[in-house]
């Protein structure tokens, strides 16, 4: 029995390797044949399966260029392998040669796709391989069924893999959203869901879609497992992910499918290659049977969904995008309080919706009120149900002048899908009364602290028309250049000559007055003194005593400008120091003055006496006479 | 006897001719405080129909075309007020508010210090005001003259000399910034233009190449005029040609 079977064993072996020569023989025979490139992979694949492509050339080359693979990624490749063989038949050598390039990629969506012309340079000449068309199928087992409205629908996704023990029907993913329409800011949970028959591991997740136009929050209630039953067949299910979608705008718009990756344990059996065997123990699965770790690709379906724009009518112009159910409340922690004092304005806004989107509204304070940055606080929850929380805003302020102030009242509006209409809620402000604080007061004796500030400018307008006295006036009437103008500077230059020559005219007369007195001296001396000489060749000493008194007298009275009035000794001295005459002079002349007055007076013979003086007078009047 | 009593008719017209002048611009003030803006311009016209003028009056004339947004008159209005009192701040600063409202922004020529200086000082002072400067200048020149000539010490005579230096160099200022100041008046070589957009010409033609583009209320310098056109200069120097009629001098 076993002899046999080894005896076939072995003509089977030796069949298969003449075959092998025969095929390898089969190319050389054809030698002088064109260089050329084959491309060999599936004709039909599924979508997301990896697959070989293999382009062959038969001969050596270089500057290998691949195809662009339009619709599909490269997951690996180029590779080149090489194989080549040389056949000496009668004599004559044939060398064969086979390049082989590879690659593995993967199909990104369902169609026909035509794989482009790969190409080579042989012996200068370029050589391109015909175009390659592959069908890409959707994933096998049931397609993702769509339903309008609010009803919750799955899509199942597909399962890419060689292996058919592992079919769709065994293992799958799912995408569960809420709902496929709301409105901006209307959340929407949505779940990815793994059903499976056969234990898995090493689940990660290879492609998150990016959700665009949304805003998303993870649930913090996700990756539980659980069992389910779908048309009849029991699955064990496991939540992957489950996230919050709230769409910012409106419009039509497809969320990814998702991409994981996990190994699937399965049973395999190994078929027998040498065909039906009669005997059947080795087709016992005690000894065939064993468990091989798949690697799968998983994907969801995509989703499509809508989004609404919120209905205008009844829409409040306070409106600023809170979808949901809410509660608002507004409050300050008091109502009366010294300047520079702090209270608190506190807002809060509490429901499920968009409550981390929702904008609360801005206060409004009265100028002279310090507001700082509001502190927000957050206790925000994602879920299965959606989002719900609480959020709080809390304004400081500090008021810094003293009086009553009111602060406006706050409206909060917020539209409720599911009743279909807007709510307003109002809060309707309070009025505050500050009073003057302490510090505003100086301190005893000190300094007062100046609380001046600023004056704040409100608006600008063009300043305010002239009210008072308006002097009219002739048009293109002026002052200047007029004949008045001429008139008044005319006067004035006349005026000043006037006065010049009225001026020049009185000193002149002052100085002839003077200069006349002078000449006059002179004279009036000499006819004096002639007088004197007469009385004293006549010897008449009185009468030449008072001639020669009158004559020094007189003299010196005219020459110096001296008024009779105030003439005496002290006044000529004072004179003649004024004039420049110098002392000894003006000594001799007084003395001379004082000889006269007492000469009469004096003994001594009279004739002698006159004589002498006579002639002191005369020298005595020349010599000033010299000096003036 | 006749002429006399001409001349003391003429004299008492005169007076009540001012008086009713007076009369019509405060009504106009009343008018423009109720924000009954045509009477105020209405009244304010009659003062100037009556052959009168002030700065007061072209600058109370000026708020009311601005209040009533007609901002090219408005200008127009604090440009003349402007000329009789160049120093007068209220004008100045209506002037600038009421030119926001003027579309071209045009780069100025930058002018000199020595001009900036020149100009900055002449307008301190109306033609008038230099005018009364210059006589009161004169005044004491001739007495500092005088002075000079006659006084006996030679300290008073020295301090004659400087202080009498010092005022002919006041004198001829004052003199010369009222001649500047009345020649700006008597030439009315500036001018606002008045259409909403005109376009300015190589030549005084309709024929004539568009060079630039002006609007309302933007202020042009007169340089010659021929034949209902007025050869015009810009802020920043550009030249050409606008008909007569498209903007009002001053």
């Amino acid at each position: 029995m076993v002899k046999k079977i080894e005896e076939r064993s072995k003509k089977m072996k030796r069949l298969q390797i003449i075959g092998v020569i025969i095929a390898l023989l089969a190319p050389v025979v054809m030698m002088a044949q064109e260089p050329s490139i084959k491309v060999s992979a599936k004709t039909q694949v599924v979508l997301g399966e990896r697959f070989n492509v293999v382009f062959e050339v038969n001969a050596d080359g270089s500057n290998f260029k691949g195809p662009s693979f339009n619709g599909f990624t490269v997951v690996g490749g180029p590779m080149k392998s090489t194989s080549s063989s040389v056949q000496i038949i009668n004599g004559s050598m044939n060398r064969s040669v086979s390049n082989s390039y590879s690659y593995v990629i993967q199909a990104l969506s369902e169609g026909d796709f035509a794989i482009g012309e790969a190409s080579i340079v042989v012996d200068g000449n370029v050589v391109k391989s015909e175009p390659f068309h592959v069908k890409v199928v959707a994933d096998q087992g049931s397609s993702a069924s769509s339903s309008q409205g609010g009803q919750a629908s799955s899509g199942q996704g597909s399962v890419s893999s060689n292996d058919p023990e592992v079919s769709g029907q065994d293992l799958f993913v799912k995408v569960i959203p809420s709902k496929r329409s709301a409105y901006v800011g209307e959340p929407v949970v949505v779940a990815y869901k793994l059903y499976t028959r056969v234990p898995v591991s090493q689940l990660s997740v290879s492609s998150m879609p990016n959700y665009g136009g949304f805003w998303t929050k993870e649930c913090s209630d996700s990756q539980r497992q659980s069992s389910e039953v779908v048309n009849g067949i029991q699955y064990t299910t496991y939540e992957i992910k489950k996230v919050v979608l709230i769409p910012q705008k409106a419009g039509k718009f497809t969320i990814d499918p998702m991409v994981v990756d996990c190994m699937a344990q399965v049973v395999t059996q190994r078929s027998n290659p040498w065909g039906n065997d009669p005997f059947g123990f080795f087709n016992d699965p005690f000894f065939s049977r064993s468990y091989e770790n798949v690697p799968k690709t998983l994907r969801t379906a995509s989703v499509s969904f809508e989004a609404k724009s919120l209905p205008e009518q009844g829409k409040p112009a306070s409106y600023n995008g809170a979808v949901g159910d809410f509660s608002f409340k507004a409050s300050i922690d008091r109502e009366e309080m010294t300047t520079n004092e702090a209270f608190t304005l506190t807002m809060t806004v509490s429901g499920n919706g968009n409550v981390e989107l929702v904008n609360l509204p801005e206060p409004v304070f009265p100028p002279d009120f310090e507001v700082y940055d509001p502190k927000v606080t957050n206790q925000i929850d994602a879920n299965g149900q959606g989002m719900s929380g609480t959020k709080k805003v809390e304004y400081l302020v500090i008021p810094r002048r003293a009086g009553d102030f009111t602060i406006a009242p706050i409206e909060f509006s917020y539209y409720n899908p599911s009743k279909g209409q807007y709510f307003v809620m109002p809060w309707p402000g309070a009025n505050i009364r500050v009073n003057k604080g302490a510090g505003d007061e100086s301190s005893e004796g000190g300094v007062y602290a100046s609380n001046q500030e600023g004056i704040k400018y409100l608006g600008s307008d063009i300043r305010h028309i002239k009210t008072g006295d308006t002097k009219l006036k002739p048009v293109n009437s002026h002052f200047f250049a007029s004949p008045v103008y001429w008139i008044i500077l005319v006067a004035l230059l006349i005026l000043f000559i006037v006065a010049l020559m009225l001026v020049k005219k009185h000193r002149q007369f002052k100085q002839d007055v003077v200069l006349v007195r002078n000449k006059k001296a002179t004279k009036v001396a000499k006819g004096r003194l002639k007088n004197a000489y007469k009385y004293l060749k006549e010897k008449d000493q009185n009468h030449f005593y008072e001639e020669m008194s009158q004559a020094l007298w007189g003299y010196i009275s005219d020459k110096l400008g001296i008024e009779r009035s105030v003439l005496s000794m002290e006044t000529v001295k004072e004179a003649m120091m004024g004039k420049g005459i110098d002392e000894t002079l003006s000594n001799e002349f007084v003395d001379t003055l004082n000889t006269c007055e007492f000469a009469r007076f004096a003994p001594g013979d009279a004739a002698e006496k006159m004589q002498g003086l006579y002639d002191k007078g005369m020298d005595v009047i020349m010599k000033v006479e010299k000096t003036i | 006897m006749k002429k006399i009593a001409m001349i003391l008719s003429f004299l008492v017209l005169a007076m009540t001719g001012m008086a009713q002048s007076n009369n019509w611009f405060e009504e106009g003030n009343a008018a423009y405080n109720e924000g009954n803006y045509e009477q105020a311009l209405t009244m304010y016209g009659n003062v100037v129909d009556s052959g009168l003028e002030s700065a007061e009056l072209y600058y109370n004339m000026g708020n009311t075309y601005y209040k009533m947004k007609k901002y090219p008159m408005s200008i127009l209005y604090y440009e003349k007020a402007l000329k009789l009192a160049p120093g007068d701040e209220d004008i100045r600063t209506n002037l600038e508010i009421a030119n926001l409202a003027v579309v071209d922004k045009i780069n100025a020529l930058p002018q000199s210090f020595v001009a900036r200086w020149w100009n900055g000082a002449k307008s301190s002072l109306s033609t008038d005001g230099w005018a009364w400067v210059s006589v009161v200048a004169f005044a004491l020149l001739l007495l500092c003259l005088f002075a000079f000539l006659m006084a006996r010490r030679a300290g008073w005579r020295k301090a004659g000399f400087f202080a009498g230096l010092l005022l002919l160099l006041c004198l001829a200022f004052s003199v010369a910034f009222a001649v500047g100041n009345y020649n700006d008046q008597k030439r009315q070589d500036e001018a606002i233009i008045m259409t909403s957009t005109v376009n300015v010409k190589s030549t005084p033609s309709e024929a004539g190449i568009d060079l630039f583009v002006l609007h309302e209320g933007t202020k042009v310098r007169i340089l010659d005029t021929m034949n209902g056109w007025n050869k015009i200069r810009i802020a920043d120097g550009s030249i050409g040609w606008l008909q007569t009629e498209s903007m009002i001098a001053f």
